[in-house]
């Protein structure tokens, strides 16, 4: 049942980026390209190939593996302490 | 929080091999192109899964020294996370090879030897679900994972060395040294290997103190 439920999510993320991509790619074919003054933006995720997005997304995978991990230690932790055993402990 | 520095360095080691893995400065060969990055994410795997993998060995000579239930358990967590970085090791070669090889499995004498390898681990596996006795299981699959240890070193590091391989290192002078790595390379690569096996440890640390958790409430019941 669990099984259906994130099948289910999982399905309709799937749709809702496909629709997504199709709109985004319609409105690119609408704009036209106008000659654009030098204004300052915030250029820096999109230089250098925009790699600083994938430090940025890789980062974002392995702290959040990380912190899953931490929370398992901490739940482990705390059962060894209410059981307080030697078996563990030795 | 003393006991637990290493975890500490693990996050900084693995933070580290991430940013510096993607920004540094990388000698700019033909082929291999940005994909040379792989080797702090793809070949810490293999070394991390050798590492773990003997600390796996280690516990099961400790128990057939010393027979309880703890180096029993650490052992076979050891052995599954040593297995879960072979496979990713394994995955993660064959994508680097469709870009660089041509193929994602080219029958390279090193991708041959590391799959029969895995295959060996994966038995250690099936032999230890078919016992229902605890000591029976214990002794048994300790005496089979030191011989599969003793397996998987000829198969990774002497075998594919004495033929023509593709991978860097072989079918030559099988010194470390061979790999072309620059010192910029190895500025990441070291903290990777270390930082990827200390996360590997970090993971059997955690799975084998639930093991031994459960042990304890069966005790009980």
């Amino acid at each position: 049942m669990k099984l259906f439920r994130i099948l289910a999510v999982w399905c309709f993320m799937l749709c809702t980026t496909a629709g997504i991509q199709q709109v985004q790619a319609q409105a690119e074919a609408t704009t036209t390209v106008v000659a654009e003054p030098e204004v300052e933006m915030a250029d820096v995720l999109r230089q250098d190939g925009k790699i600083y997005v994938v430090v940025a997304v890789l980062l974002t995978v392995l702290v959040g593996m990380i912190l899953y991990l931490i929370s398992l230690d901490r739940k482990v932790g705390k059962l060894e302490a209410q059981l307080k055993d030697d078996l563990v402990n030795r | 929080m003393k006991k637990n520095w290493w975890k500490i360095l693990a996050v900084l080691l693995l933070v580290f091999t991430v940013v510096a893995g993607m920004l540094s400065e990388v000698p700019r060969l033909a082929i291999l192109n940005e994909t040379i990055r792989n080797l702090y994410f793809h070949v810490p795997m293999w070394f991390g899964m050798i590492l773990i993998l003997l600390i796996s060995f280690a516990y099961s000579i400790k128990y057939l020294k010393k027979p309880t239930i703890k180096n029993d358990i650490i052992a076979a967590e050891a052995a599954k996370v040593g297995i879960l970085f072979g496979v990713l090791g394994i995955i993660t070669g064959m994508e680097w090879a469709r870009f660089t090889w041509g193929e994602y499995w080219s029958s390279d004498p090193k991708q041959n030897a590391s799959a029969i390898g895995l295959l060996i681990y994966f038995a250690y596996l099936v032999l230890r679900s078919s016992f229902n006795e605890q000591q029976q299981r214990a002794r048994i699959s300790a005496v089979y994972n030191i011989f599969a240890f003793a397996a998987l070193i000829p198969l990774l590091f002497i075998l594919p060395r004495m033929t023509d391989s593709l991978h860097p290192g072989n079918g030559g002078n099988p010194g470390f040294n061979t790999y072309d790595m620059d010192s910029s390379l190895r500025m990441v690569f070291y903290p990777a290997v270390l930082g990827w096996t200390l996360l590997g440890v970090w993971i059997v640390n955690v799975k084998s103190r639930l093991e031994l958790l459960r042990q304890r409430l069966y005790e009980t019941v």
